[in-house]
């Protein structure tokens, strides 16, 4: 799998910060992977995205220090509260989603093409006509997640997309990211759901205070987390089976 | 009502630009009108402008509301405590070019806030954008008129939703002037950090999605422009050149 963002040694302090937001950290994420990235609430997860993404220094300021390469044209970023994400110029689903496409000056039957692809990819075309204004949280981070795909991301990066949604939504955000991943495109999650995660994704690293902490196969590294740990320190079962042992165990085989 | 409301009324169908050189002319008509007549021959055009955008009920109250401190203002300053010639109204002595004056001053910016608040009501944003995309105008420069058209429903939008959380908390809105000044912390605090917070991540979603790229953005369905919609723009830009022409001729005299 071609690597779209190699960090080595990466080192970020956001402007006017006393230390930095990340520390010496060396990541390598891949088309067609998922990568989880977890911790506890300031351990670095979401700035580990604006670096990938290459948003940070650009576009937020800071200072970065070691070396950097993103293979990507494209990076796509979508946050925890869709409705920050909306251009406010929109008056429809449709323009909304079409909005990033027409800012790369496609024709305009590509980008109408581009709006209905995304549309279809995230069930929301039912509400092409619609105010984005007007829709449901969980609506409007779907048509927000949409909107980032029509731009055929290369990176696509997701900050807590779910904090924001019903259970069954997030479910339904969730289960996108697969077949996101599986058309080439490489997708960072910062999370701290560590059962959706689980579920897709195809590698995880845990953070805590700017640095990794643990990386590897999310079995392997979201089975230690503090979740897990402290499920099983109270004797309960951990939140989900991480692997097909843990699986096995959980259904009494 | 301060916002754009959705409507069929000829300046919601006319091209943007004809609205707002509407609009702009009564702002630039506003200020080269010197006697009273004039000036209230200026409201009464922006209030025909109300009425063809179906806007008249819209924006005269908030035109009101916003015209009334300012006239209180201009009666004491210039009506109470201006030169001589005076008349008695009663237990009032007033002054005569003072009272001209006000009424000057006064309509003129009863007909601006008439006529941008009609523009406001009757300008779509999405339009306007799709306009100025059309005619090869910079995003940078789109948004920022376009968003400068938004802003006040965002913002009342916002501050509706404060308030209700804070009421759940137990705000009391009513009572005594000073109680209501004192309820004011509580949503203007909120209001303003939040909308600076969410500028943030709202930057790193419009640079997401290609805004700040310098391809030249794609019009997905600029509204129609004719020729004599183009005829009246000029009009209007001869009559204010016109306008301004008379009142340095009459001021040199």
């Amino acid at each position: 799998m071609t690597a779209r963002v190699v960090l080595e040694k990466v080192t970020f302090t956001y402007p006017g910060a006393d230390g930095p937001a990340l520390a010496d950290v060396s990541l390598e994420l891949r088309a067609g992977e998922v990568l989880v990235a977890t911790g506890a609430s300031g351990a670095g997860c979401s700035t580990l995205l604006l670096v990938a993404t290459g948003f940070a220094p650009r576009v937020v300021g800071g200072h970065l220090v070691g070396e950097r390469r993103i293979a990507a044209e494209r990076c796509g970023i979508v946050f925890a509260r869709p409705w920050t994400q909306l251009t406010g110029l929109c008056s429809s689903v449709r323009d909304e989603i079409a909005f990033g496409p027409a800012s790369r000056g496609l024709p305009r039957d590509d980008v109408l093409a581009a709006a209905e692809r995304a549309m279809a990819d995230l069930h929301v075309a039912h509400l092409a006509e619609r105010d984005p204004s007007q829709l449901s949280g969980g609506e409007l981070q779907r048509v927000v997640l949409a909107a980032a795909l029509a731009m055929d991301p290369e990176v696509l990066a997701l900050d807590d997309p779910a904090a924001e949604l019903d259970p069954e939504a997030a479910d339904a955000l969730y289960d996108v990211l697969p077949a996101v991943a599986a058309a080439g495109t490489a997708v960072a999650v910062a999370t701290p759901d560590l059962e959706r995660a689980a579920r897709v994704a195809s590698a995880a690293v845990v953070l805590e205070g700017g640095r990794i902490v643990a990386r590897g196969r999310p079995a392997e590294v979201l089975g230690g987390t503090d979740v897990a740990r402290i499920a099983g320190a109270a004797g309960c079962p951990p939140p989900l089976p991480l692997d097909v042992p843990a699986l096995l165990r959980r259904v009494g085989r | 009502m301060i916002g754009y409301v959705p409507g069929h009324s000829p300046l919601h169908r006319a091209h943007p630009y004809t609205t707002l050189a509407l609009a702009g002319a009564l702002l630039l008509g506003a200020f080269a009108a010197t006697r009273p007549v004039e000036v209230w021959a200026l409201v009464g055009a922006a209030a025909v402008f109300a009425a063809a955008g179906g806007a008249l009920r819209a924006s005269a109250r908030p035109a009101l509301l916003l015209s009334l401190p300012i006239w209180v203002l201009l009666f004491v300053l210039h009506g109470l405590l201006g030169a001589e010639p005076r008349m008695v109204v009663g237990p009032v002595s007033l002054s005569v070019p003072g009272i001209a004056r006000a009424l000057v001053l006064g309509g003129r910016i009863t007909a601006i806030v008439l006529g941008f608040l009609t523009a406001l009501a009757t300008v779509s944003p999405h339009r306007l954008v799709e306009a100025m995309t059309a005619g090869g105008v910079p995003f940078g420069r789109t948004f920022l008129l376009a968003s400068t058209l938004t802003i006040l429903p965002r913002m009342r939008e916002r501050a509706a939703r404060i308030l209700e959380a804070q009421q759940c908390r137990g705000l009391r809105l009513g009572g005594s002037v000073v109680a209501r000044l004192r309820a004011l912390g509580p949503l203007t605090l909120p209001l303003v950090l939040g909308a600076l917070a969410e500028v943030d991540e709202q930057v790193l979603a419009l640079d997401a999605r290609g805004a700040g790229s310098a391809a030249r953005r794609t019009a997905l369905d600029p509204p129609p422009d004719s020729a004599s919609q183009r005829a009246l723009r000029r009009v209007l830009l001869v009559l204010v050149v016109a306008a301004y022409a008379w009142k340095f001729w009459r001021m040199r005299g």
